[in-house]
Parts: C-alpha cells; structure tokens; sequence
C-alpha cells in the first residue's frame, strides 16, 4: 500500500504550532505532469549512469511502499517536528 | 512430549545398557534395541516452533539526552519499518561498478578495508532479517538512547 497521508507537525519555540495534512494520492494525482517529466529525467539518468531502469523503478515503488508506518519524532525544549507516514 | 514419558524412555534404555553389561545382549541387539526406542520416541517440535516468535516490523530509535545540565532536553523517537531497510538495502544492488570501486578506494584510504562488491543482496537481506534481535541500549546520566526492534 502506497502512503495515503503525510502528517507534518511543527512546534515552535513561542508555543505556536503548524499541523500539515497531506493527502499523497490527490497530491501526486494533481502533480502527475511533473512527476512524469521527473521519472524521464530519472530514466535518462539511469541510461547516462547505466543503471538498470526497470531495478530502479522497481527499488523505488518497493521504498514508496515501504514508507507507511514511519514516524519520525524529534524535540528539542519547547521545540518539536513530527513526521509521520500512514 | 511430558517428562513422564521421557523418564519411561530413560529408563528403557538404561536396562538395554544394563542388559548388554551383564551379556544378556549382543552390542548389535542393544544397538538395534536402541534405534526402536528412538523411532518410538515422537518427534518433539522445538520449543520456538511451538510458540513461534512475532517478527519485528519496526526499528526503533529513542533517544533522551541534554547537551549540557540545565539545558533544554532533547528527546528523538525514530520508527522505521524494517520493510524500508529491506527495500533501500535492495536499492544499494543498482550502484554502477565504478562507484562501488571509488567507494572502496575512499573507504580503504580511511582505513576500513572493506570491499563492497563482495556484498551481495542476499547478505543484506539475512543481515535486516537478524536485526530482529539487535537491542542497542546507551545510559548514561544524561543520555539515553535505545535502539531496538518492536
């Protein structure tokens, strides 16, 4: 299962706070002409380097798949940043 | 199987022994004697199997330090799933030749003579599947940092 959502929350030293939801789905859906033009520019990197384009593809959509679950959780004093993957 | 029935086979092959002490038994009769108490014996699964261990699907990182007394603490709490190591191990299998060959010239000027080419995807993956059982634990007075699997 690819990430559905990206939490992003940021606590800054003043105590205020910025929560970020983001839907990957409906993102990539919306920037899938950039992301088309992102996976030529990897191909023809992969071609330049030669390394295997069909092995790249498939390590890179076995690490999207990977990344639910991840939770990145840092804080420092009144300061904190959460990234988590679901 | 139950220690009563352990005891019982103990005790069978004890009198072949001592059957075969006293000349009753050839050593061929006793060995044979034997060999039908092992096949009798059932098959008894190892205790792992019986209550099979959950693997791991997370690496944990905890760490609790101050830099300095009185200083703000510091507080990381990391976790990764295993699945990710797994596939970005796999990734490492796509570096051309040339750049394994400076990676291995850089890292044997540094002085850690290890040749990358030898490592195969196969040891990565047998090396992520063992890190089940890798607990790193740091504590000192003020820092704490726990690596671990869940």
């Amino acid at each position: 299962m690819i990430p559905q959502l990206v939490t992003v929350r940021h606590r800054r030293r003043n105590g205020r706070s910025l929560r970020l939801y983001v839907p990957v789905v409906p993102i990539l859906l919306v920037l899938s002409p950039l992301l088309l033009l992102g996976v030529l520019a990897g191909l023809v990197a992969c071609l330049v380097f030669r390394v295997s384009p069909t092995g790249a593809l498939r390590g890179t959509g076995r690490l999207l798949w990977a990344l639910p679950g991840t939770r990145i959780e840092i804080e420092q004093g009144r300061t904190a940043v959460l990234v988590s993957v679901r | 199987m139950s220690q009563r029935k352990e005891t019982a086979m103990n005790e069978q092959r004890r009198q072949i022994l001592q059957m075969l002490a006293e000349g009753k038994i050839t050593a061929d009769e006793a060995e044979r004697l034997i060999d039908a108490l092992e096949r009798a014996r059932p098959e008894s699964p190892p205790a792992s199997e019986s209550h099979p261990r959950r693997r791991p699907k997370y690496l944990r990182v905890v760490v609790n330090a101050a830099d300095h007394p009185g200083a703000e603490p510091t507080r990381i709490n990391i976790r990764v799933p295993l699945q990710l190591l797994r596939a970005g191990v796999r990734l490492t299998s796509l570096i051309p030749p040339p750049a394994l060959a400076r990676v291995n010239a850089e890292l044997d000027r540094s002085g850690v003579p290890i040749d990358l080419t030898e490592l195969k995807p196969q040891h990565l993956e047998e090396l992520i599947d063992q890190l089940g059982d890798v607990i790193v634990d740091v504590d000192e007075p003020d820092t704490k940092v726990q690596v671990f699997c869940e």
